[in-house]
């Protein structure tokens, strides 16, 4: 079995902490586009979530090479979890809000009716 | 019987409000303590002559965090009796208890300062970590002081449950109970001496972590579902729905994320797993409020009522982001931390979370005060002279405080780089890099942010003290959020 | 329209914060009962105490591909050889020393502290120490009267805290048995002071 972890290179310091900064942000940026598109109907804006979502991906690979992740089973398991836990939150998070303003949109829409 | 507007009268508080406001002022001078001793530390850094064995680093730089801790703190249990009777719908229980207990509290915190500042160091014997210093990076109290916290912790706990108990229990009642039990239970992982420093700190992150990771967060949770229901006005059973989620997804990803501080304090390789897995658990939190955010100000018109906490909150949000999120992750994983843990990176983050995440939402805390104390006075647009002191003060304290961090990322990275992966940590390459150029810079610029900041502050307490004097009109509420 | 999902109500959601706060302190209870026992004194990741009686080396381990501290030969401390128990209460004194002087909010220990000074975590192993003959007298008198000593170029001086030479000698005990700790490799590619005779 190998090493549970390989210390990263001094080569690849710069590339690990660009692309982890990346990471977080591009989740971020991925959840509010997405996010903004749906409350807004602007479908348009969706390939634009999902194209921060790519360039999460390929951030997600590019630290896990500079940081010898894929050497590991355990570490290649937290990446591909990484991988599809940053690609599913927001939807499951968009459900949760919908969900839970269920109530609050059939009074606005009682609100929208009555003053119209 | 409504008060005059814009003038402060306690007539315009509750009982629990009236103790808040003591919190809240003793915080305001804490801060300014630590924001004078952070600028003295960082000066030792570029002339390591100042105060030479009168007032040494180590002193200065244990006043700065100590009094961090302290005022955050101060910051939540006054956040807590403010909201309290109006959340309980009884006023508070043990009112009298209570004040007796800011009271010692207080009177304690300033014996202990006192003590570090003048005794400052004991003999190596239990007598001093009893009396003196206990020597342990940000629970530096005497041991006779930590008893002391947790019987006020304890009254307060009690205020708080017998409040509660005798008006009505809401959600937010409830998970603020729950954690102060916890916050409480926490704290007396840190009340022993041992030899053995591996399982020294073992507990000595359950409480660290497990305060700032953990509790304090689920503590803010509550007090600004509170502030979300009153300043914004969304419906309480939106506000503890999410605040439930929250409280899952935070303790779900941080409490296991204890395991990125041990990596290399002696404690087995599984570690290393649990800390990287649990890492990138943590920003989810964060990602589930941006999209909750969008999604209630694309549903719901925001009006808000008072401009300066709004926009601290906005710092807030941001604050957390950043400086949790994205700092945390980058330097988390064990393959990486392993040269950035205990180097300049290390301070970067903590002026940036502990900022973003907790200052903030105290300084909004400290606007809906006055707002209350000022007769419910109007703070929201065209305040008079637009409200030029609070924009530069949270102007020039957040830039002053992105100016540190971005100075010491850049010493961070030095000296992991230098100090750590080329000279291995060794006295000699731990020089080499502090006397770096690139080092040396990042603290020149550190300290020239650490002035910016510091004017902020000013601002900030000349701001609190005059809002809404001379204003005549009032608050617009926001609507009922029951 | 107001049909709630059960798993968008608030008492699922109620339960859901309280088992998962629940499940993650009793994994971190399992785990912390599963750590104890191996980061005693006397384990293997960190050993007694009486271990300052031995020559404490920092060799790269090729399986773990990291640096991990080998317990040598004899070579007791101050050349006295001490019982586990008087190991201990020396370390002890140096431990205590440690916190009464505030050593932490200079120096990192383990990497955890302020960064105004070196980790001292291999300091006992730290080739600024000259020879290993000259060391422990070297640290005893710099932990005693460091004001006046060369410390770097910069001017950063350890101020003058009034440490005794028993206290000096604990504190130097207590360096020497924490550089036997295995801390996963932490500091990385350390170059440690020449021990061999």
């Amino acid at each position: 079995m190998n090493a549970v972890i390989e210390p990263a290179r001094l080569a690849d310091f710069f590339t690990i902490f660009f692309t982890s900064a990346m990471v977080i942000l591009l989740g971020a940026l991925y959840a509010l586009l997405f996010a903004y598109s749906r409350i807004k109907v602007m479908p348009r804006l969706m390939p634009l979530a999902y194209a921060s979502y790519l360039g999460l991906f390929v951030s997600t690979l590019f630290l896990a090479k500079a940081a010898n992740l894929l050497h590991h089973p355990l570490w290649i398991a937290v990446v591909v979890f990484m991988l599809l836990g940053y690609l599913l939150a927001p939807h499951g998070i968009w459900h949760l809000c919908v969900g839970t303003h269920v109530d609050e949109h059939a009074e606005t829409k009682d609100v929208v009716q009555k003053s119209s | 019987m409504a008060a005059t507007i814009g003038k402060l009268d306690s007539a315009n508080l509750n009982g629990g409000q009236k103790l808040a406001v003591k919190y809240f002022i003793t915080a305001m001078v804490l801060f300014g303590a630590q924001v004078l001793f952070g600028l003295i530390s960082g000066l030792q850094y570029l002339k390591p002559d100042l105060f030479y064995e009168v007032l040494d680093f180590n002193v200065n730089r244990m006043v700065h965090i100590n009094a961090m801790i302290v005022w955050l703190l101060y910051g939540f249990l006054g956040s807590v009796y403010w909201i309290l009777e109006d959340e309980a719908q009884h006023e508070v229980v043990g009112l009298k208890l209570g004040n007796l207990i800011f009271w010692v509290l207080t009177a304690a915190v300033a014996v202990v300062v006192l003590v570090f500042l003048f005794v400052q160091v004991g003999p190596g014997k239990e007598s001093s970590i009893w009396l003196i210093n206990e020597g342990r990076e940000y629970i530096e109290a005497p041991r006779w002081a930590d008893i002391g916290i947790v019987v006020s912790v304890l009254t307060f706990f009690y205020n708080v449950a017998a409040t509660f108990s005798k008006g009505r229990y809401t959600g937010i009642g409830g998970v603020l109970l729950l954690d102060l039990l916890a916050l409480f239970g926490i704290y007396l992982a840190g009340m022993f001496y041992t030899t053995n420093i591996s399982i020294d700190q073992y507990w000595w992150w359950w409480v660290i972590h497990l305060w700032v990771e953990a509790t304090w967060e689920v503590m803010v949770a509550c007090t600004m579902a509170y502030a979300l229901m009153k300043v914004l006005g969304v419906r309480r059973k939106i506000v503890e729905i999410w605040l439930y989620i929250e409280v899952a997804l935070m303790f779900g990803s941080g409490i296991l994320g204890i395991g990125h501080h041990y990596f290399w304090i002696g404690t087995p390789e599984y570690w290393f797993t649990i800390g990287g897995f649990f890492s990138a658990l943590e920003p989810i939190p964060l990602v589930a409020m941006v999209v909750h955010a969008i999604f209630d100000a694309g549903a719901n018109k925001i009006k808000n009522s008072n401009h300066p906490t709004m926009a601290w909150l906005i710092a807030h949000a941001f604050g957390n982001f950043f400086g949790a999120g994205v700092w945390g992750f980058m330097h988390t994983l064990p393959q990486i931390n392993l040269y950035t843990h205990g180097t300049q990176w290390s301070a970067s983050h903590g002026h940036f979370a502990f900022f973003g995440a907790y200052a903030t939402i105290n300084i909004a805390y400290f606007y809906i005060a006055m707002q209350q104390w000022r007769g419910k006075v109007w703070m929201a647009g065209d305040q008079i002279g637009n409200g030029w002191k609070w924009k530069w003060s949270i102007g020039l304290l957040n830039l002053g405080m992105v100016g540190m961090v971005m100075a010491m990322l850049v010493s961070g990275y030095v000296q992991s780089q230098i100090e750590r992966a080329i000279e291995g940590s060794t006295w000699a390459g731990y020089f080499a890099a502090q006397a770096h150029p690139w080092f040396v810079q990042g603290m020149w610029w550190r300290e020239i942010f650490g002035v910016m900041f510091a004017v902020g502050f000013v601002l900030l307490v000349w701001d609190l003290m005059t809002v809404g004097k001379h204003e005549t009109r009032s608050m617009v509420e926001a609507k009922s959020a029951e | 329209m107001a049909t709630n999902q059960w798993w968008a109500s608030e008492s699922f959601w109620r339960k859901t914060a309280i088992w998962v706060t629940g499940g993650s302190l009793i994994v971190l209870i399992l785990l912390t009962v599963d750590t104890l026992p191996q980061i005693a004194a006397g384990s293997k990741r960190v050993p007694a105490y009486s271990t300052i009686n031995f020559r404490i080396e920092y060799k790269y381990d090729d399986s773990r591909h990291a640096q991990v501290p080998v317990i040598g030969m004899k070579e007791p401390l101050f050349g006295k050889e001490l019982s586990e128990q008087d190991a201990e209460a020396l370390v002890k004194l140096g431990k205590l020393t440690t916190q009464s002087k505030n050593c932490m909010n200079c120096h990192t220990l383990l990497g955890n502290g302020a960064y105004y000074a070196p980790d001292l975590t291999k300091s006992w192993l730290d080739p600024n120490w000259g020879t290993k003959e000259l060391r422990e007298d070297q640290m005893v008198e710099f932990i005693k009267n460091p004001s006046d000593k060369l410390h770097n170029s910069m001017g950063r001086r350890m101020p003058k805290l009034g440490v005794t030479d028993e206290e000096a000698r604990g504190v130097v005990a207590f360096l020497k048995w924490m550089s036997s700790i295995d801390t996963n490799g932490f500091p990385y590619n350390f170059k440690p002071i020449e021990q061999e005779d």
